[in-house]
């Protein structure tokens, strides 16, 4: 039996103990995705505190919607939907008590950059200008941005997740991808 | 600087990232148009990094696998300290019921 049956079989079953109510199974499933989740909420939110804020909500919401979790997406799907579900309110959240960021309505433009665009360098040097340039996107660019671009979900799969309109989404995507070019250009 | 390039820009972004012809008002330009088109390479080998991130992990913080079984545990504790007091009432309840029912049972006279 080939090593990736066998660990989701294991999944597979930690899943139905931690359905039945075994918290110790349900550890077991926070410890073998607790770094993806974490990760994606890192990505869509920027900040590290926050991030683990939502990695831990979504978690917990997790726990308390396995029980209908039926198993036709991966676990790992599943749980990223939730996280993206968890950073969209907390979102929401901040926005009732602080209102909303002024970057949500004006798209703000940033400097034009350098007329040598060709972008040089290591592979490692673009991703670390690659992560400063996803950190200073507005938010809701960003998630369009990490959910499509990264993860590879439809716009009609962000859609839903942002609540928005799949042509909304499609013209956010194509404001924030316009606007990492920019910032990676002005950066290079 | 061409301002044509500038307009341009957001959709020779968007054709990179999609693997897309340009959109056809700009195609033209941005086909003899040697900024746009390091624009366009930059960009695709942007996407290609973005694309792999997705398999890139960061470490989440050591104690997050705790602070979410300690909410668990949490949450659990208020359930049961809710569990006694609603058990109590709900049989105060019945019995109560049961008395007042029992009293007001209509009664054949012998």
């Amino acid at each position: 039996m080939d090593m990736a049956r066998v660990e989701r079989d294991k999944e597979k079953e930690l899943i139905a103990r931690a359905q039945a109510g075994d918290r110790a199974a349900f550890g077991a499933l926070v410890r073998e995705h607790g770094d993806e989740v974490y990760t994606l909420a890192r990505r869509l939110v920027g900040d590290p505190h926050l991030a683990a804020d939502i990695a831990q909500e979504a978690l917990i919401r997790a726990w308390k919607a396995l029980p209908n979790f039926r198993g036709d997406a991966a676990l790992s799907t599943w749980l990223h939907r939730i996280t993206v579900n968890t950073a969209w309110t907390q979102r929401r959240r901040a926005r009732r008590h602080n209102g909303p960021p002024l970057d949500d309505f004006i798209d703000v433009a940033a400097p034009m950059g350098p007329d040598h665009p060709e972008m040089a360098g290591e592979i490692l040097e673009l991703r670390g200008r690659l992560r400063r340039a996803l950190d200073t996107l507005p938010e809701p660019q960003r998630q369009v941005v990490v959910l499509k671009d990264v993860y590879d979900w439809s716009h009609a799969e962000i859609a839903e997740a942002m609540g928005i309109s799949v042509s909304a989404a499609k013209v956010r995507l194509h404001r924030a991808r316009a606007r990492l070019a920019r910032q990676l250009e002005q950066s290079a | 600087m061409n301002v044509l390039c500038e307009v341009a820009a957001p959709f020779v972004a968007n054709s990179a990232v999609e693997g897309t012809p340009v959109a056809r008002p700009f195609r033209a330009h941005a086909d003899e148009c040697l900024k746009c088109q390091a624009r366009h390479a930059a960009m695709a080998r942007t996407a290609r990094e973005l694309a792999a991130m997705s398999k890139e992990t960061f470490d989440a913080p050591l104690d997050l696998e705790w602070r979410v079984m300690s909410a668990l545990e949490g949450d659990l504790a208020v359930a049961r300290s809710w569990r006694t007091p609603v058990a109590v009432t709900a049989a105060v309840l019945s019995m109560a019921a049961a008395v007042l029912i029992w009293r007001l049972r209509p009664r054949t006279q012998t």
